[in-house]
């Protein structure tokens, strides 16, 4: 067989991206097509005692304007799209989910009040004017950690509280191994961070064809299945009579995965009503609104050493913000949790865990999902004692590492999934040393550093490891089809928002099928052309995904094989597949083309034999017991300029652990995009809101995406620790380069500035953030 | 936000008093401002078009005079709400006998909200700063006109 999965190759998709002959949503152009703009909330928490819609309706070239009232009883809030753990004793968890449109009180700023379907965007938005809404503001609840204060205004006015969720998870016994620590670090840390900013902001077409009565949804979602499965059982509707594709979408990061999303209710609604085409392309200002985020939890942490650096134990209570809805269940916290422990040896470990609502918009994954936060806590404390301890931070860490021999390694509590976290695979040791040897971090310790210190610059270096669960269940499909013209044509239910799909999938076909990777056609994210699936998120493509590709065309494969023997008269042992044809070894001129195999498969006269099936095709499945963990360890190297604070990234060097490499074209460039995402997670991107839920920095001129000015050249490097749980050994990658990078940052500018008690506890930084941390009890 | 500052005038605090609570006056003093009417003894409405860096529309509202002590001082409420979003704003008036002119003091808050808070937010408080400015340089025009003095 030709070793296709592994190769560098260039992207099958890429032409078409780069020549503009993609379908992406807002391509999607109907006769009579309608289009809507929404009328949301300026305030951050209000009640609704009126809203009047006539003037609107008026207007030339308004369709329709609807309001929650209009809805009737079609007006539901959403259904959760995680359901809360049931696997833990006493955990509280208060389901409140997001609505269509608000009909008695906004929760948070930019939540939709009414929608207008006009003959045009321009009028729509116009006539978003002409409404007249009576809002009666309310007090917000802003700050989470007065959010369950007794005289907190309330979210949701049938609870008791704004407690969201609590609960308590444990490993061993934290007390007692508080009691026997040489060193116990205790601190306050504080996280947040922001928006995903895809490129491609949200956007549905939604047409209701009445004559086929067909629905058919074009929609930016990570997860277009269970938007089909929802969309049809919302409206009455069969799932044969509901198509959603997700074409091309201009980057996901996990807001996109967020369902429902209240356009995609509300357009859906409005053609089944007008039987006419409807598009909404949100605007920029709306997604930092109404795109689900990631931001706040605080943190109150411990962690117990002996004094040669080893973790006896860690406790961590925190906050976790959940916005005005909490239809994400507790994916994020959980993940943070889970995190936390990150790749070493913790036997005692105590967590409890408030999530609690507030009048913001609502909080679910983005790049990293909660994984940031967790490797936030755990590695800043390690900083912290190898400080006070007198050892190098690397060595700290080498110290604490899980031992090779441990695993699968079950840590007993929970993970996102409710099954127990067990990390299925681990080396961690060769990671970090292959990126310690790559940023030549003892060379710079031992001269280069003192030699820059000497001349007065502040350089100072970093090193942090991380894991990152990935690849989990329940389960992808792919449909793999020789077609008669001899290329093969696959269906997979995943969508695909950049992650090369197209390319690194394929690859895993074509070794098996012994064809080029540019003769795979990919369809992915068209409920018509694959019913079965859940979405792309948790880094699970490569892992779930690929190993149904891998198992269809095994099948499809031995298919050939079955047939070709027949037809050449040879034994299937003798048979090779190269080059599009089946092939009897050392015997060429022996030989049947995929395409005629194909043919002969699918007879159009004859009998097919009982007990077989027509055509070379077959779909599998694939689903893992539990995620793989891939892991890895990121180096850096900034200059802080003393007088602005500013913080220049000299050296990045990554080392990517993700088990067996599909593309490593492709993964570098996720590794890529994942660094560039943290380090605006690290030290750009943040979300301010004021003392009234009001967004303060709702565009790109406030709110800071690093550029290619602040993101460095990323140096990759890999060690390959192949996962157990799937027969390709591959786990996840695409959130991993963002993960540990404001941990990573927040060592390496301590290092820098180099003085005793300077300490960063907080990210996202940024100069201003640090010039006052660094200057705040100084003469200046 | 908070608004804080202070205004020395060149006449008397009965004649500083008879300007401010003058809506003919009033309407002149910021730019944009349309339809300024007086409801009743202390309670005005009109609107207002404002540009703040990307963010520009009008708004509709009112300005409320309450706790009047002639001509000593007074407390302000204004509310206006329109396509960028909305103002709601407190402030206190203080008008004290100085030089032989008259010292007025104003400090006040003022919450936004919508597209004035999200895009806006970064350009409010110059914008502020640069409005009243001009209000005070028109206040004075219009009160050198009256007193004759310069």
């Amino acid at each position: 067989m030709a070793r296709l999965i592994g190769k560098p190759l260039k992207r099958n998709e890429d032409p078409r991206l780069l020549t503009g002959q993609a379908l992406f949503v807002d391509d999607v152009e109907l006769p009579g097509m309608l289009h809507a703009a929404f009328l949301r909330s300026d305030y951050a928490h209000a009640r609704l005692k009126g809203i009047d819609v006539s003037a609107a309706l008026e207007r030339e070239g308004v369709v329709a304007v609807y309001t929650a009232e209009d809805m009737g009883d079609d007006w539901a809030p959403g259904p959760p799209l995680v359901i809360p753990p049931p696997t833990i004793e006493e955990v509280t968890f208060n389901t409140r989910t997001q609505v269509p449109l608000v009909k008695e009180k906004v929760r948070h700023a930019g939540e939709p009040l009414a929608v207008v379907i006009a003959e045009s965007r321009y009028i729509a938005e116009d006539a978003l004017d002409d409404i007249v809404v009576d809002l009666e503001p309310l007090p917000a609840v802003v700050d989470i950690e007065r959010a369950l204060d007794a005289d907190a205004a309330l979210v949701h006015d049938d609870l008791e509280s704004n407690l969201a969720a609590h609960l308590v998870q444990t490993k061993g016994g934290y007390q007692s191994a508080r009691e026997q620590a040489d060193l116990i670090i205790k601190r306050r840390i504080v996280m947040d961070r922001g928006i995903a900013g895809a490129m491609e902001n949200r956007g549905i077409v939604a047409y209701w064809d009445n004559k086929q009565q067909y629905l058919t949804v074009w929609d930016t979602t990570q997860s277009p299945i269970p938007i089909r499965n929802g969309l049809a059982g919302m409206f009455g509707l069969s799932e044969h009579q509901v198509r959603v594709i997700a074409p091309f979408v201009g980057g996901g990061f996990g807001p996109k995965i967020m369902m429902f999303y209240p356009e995609e209710v509300v357009l859906t609604w409005a053609t089944l009503k007008l039987a006419l085409p409807i598009k909404w392309i949100e605007d920029r200002r709306e997604n930092f609104y109404a795109t689900t985020q990631e931001r706040g939890q605080v943190h109150e942490v411990e962690m117990a050493l002996t004094e040669d650096g080893r973790i006896l134990g860690l406790k961590d209570d925190f906050i976790h913000d959940s916005g005005a809805y909490d239809p994400y269940g507790l994916t994020i916290p959980l993940n943070t949790q889970c995190h936390v422990l990150g790749p070493y040896d913790i036997p005692n470990f105590s967590s409890e865990l408030h999530v609690v609502f507030t009048n913001k918009t609502l909080t679910t994954p983005v790049r990293g999902a909660g994984r940031p936060h967790g490797v936030f806590v755990v590695e800043r404390l390690l900083d912290i004692a190898a400080r006070e301890l007198g050892i190098d931070p690397s060595e700290i860490r080498r110290r604490n590492y899980l031992p090779n021999d441990v695993f699968p390694y079950d840590n007993v509590i929970i993970d996102q999934a409710f099954a127990n976290f067990i990390i299925d695979s681990g080396d961690y040791l060769p990671a970090m040393e292959k990126a310690l040897d790559m940023i030549g971090y003892k060379d710079f310790i031992e001269n280069e550093q003192p030699r820059l210190r000497a001349e007065g610059r502040r350089v100072g270096i970093g090193v942090v490891s991380f894991i990152e669960t990935t690849g989990v269940g329940p389960y992808e499909g792919a449909r793999v089809t020789i077609e008669s013209s001899g290329d093969v044509s696959v269906a997979t239910g995943v969508g695909t928002q950049g992650q090369g799909h197209f390319t690194s999938f394929a690859q895993v076909v074509a070794e098996h099928l012994g064809v080029k990777v540019s003769d795979v056609h990919m369809v992915t994210g068209d409920t018509a052309q694959f019913h079965w699936g859940t979405g792309t998120f948790a880094s699970r493509g490569a892992v779930v995904a690929a190993n149904a590709m891998n198992a269809a065309s095994s099948i499809v494969r031995k298919k050939i094989l079955e047939l070709a023997s027949e037809l050449l008269d040879a034994p299937e042992d003798e048979l090779e597949i190269e080059d599009g044809e089946v092939r009897v070894a050392d015997v060429p001129r022996m030989s049947i083309s995929l395409g005629e195999l194909a043919q002969k498969a699918n007879p159009l006269r004859g009998a097919v034999e009982p007990g077989t099936e027509p055509g070379l095709e077959a779909t599998a499945y694939f689903g893992p017991n539990y995620g793989a963990t891939a892991f890895g360890t990121h180096a850096m190297i900034v200059e802080v300029d003393p007088e602005t604070m500013n913080v220049e990234i000299r050296r990045y060097v990554v080392v990517e652990d993700c088990g067996t490499v599909l593309n490593p074209l492709i993964l570098d460039g996720q590794v890529h995009g994942g660094v560039a995402h943290g380090i605006g997670n690290a030290f750009y991107e943040q979300l301010f809101f004021d003392d009234n839920g009001q967004l303060l920095n709702a565009s790109f001129a406030d709110y800071l995406i690093p550029t290619s000015a602040e993101v460095p050249t990323i140096e990759v490097g890999h060690t390959v620790t192949p996962s157990p749980l799937n027969p390709l050994g591959s786990k996840g990658a695409g959130e991993a380069g963002a993960i540990p990078v404001p941990a990573l940052m927040a060592q390496a500018i301590e290092n820098a500035i180099g003085e005793a008690g300077f300490e960063i506890l907080e990210s996202p930084m940024s100069p201003l953030k640090l010039f006052n941390l660094y200057y705040g009890d100084k003469e200046q | 936000m908070k608004i804080e500052g202070e205004h020395l005038f060149n006449g008397s605090r009965e004649e500083v008093w008879a300007l401010v609570r003058d809506p003919e006056v009033l309407a002149s003093l910021l730019p944009g401002t349309t339809d300024l009417k007086q409801l009743s003894e202390s309670e005005y409405e009109g609107s207002i078009t404002l540009r703040i860096g990307p963010v520009t529309g009008a708004f509709s509202g009112k300005i409320i005079v309450e706790d009047e002590n002639p001509p000593e001082s007074c407390s302000l409420v204004a509310e206006g709400e329109g396509k960028p979003g909305f103002f709601k704003g407190t402030g206190d008036v203080e008008l004290l006998e100085q030089d032989g002119g008259t010292l007025m003091k104003y400090g006040g808050e003022i919450q936004i909200g919508g597209k004035l808070a999200g895009v806006g937010q970064r350009l409010i408080d110059m914008t502020s700063k640069s409005m009243i400015k001009q209000g005070m340089k028109s206040l004075d025009k219009v009160l050198a006109e009256r007193t004759g003095k310069e």
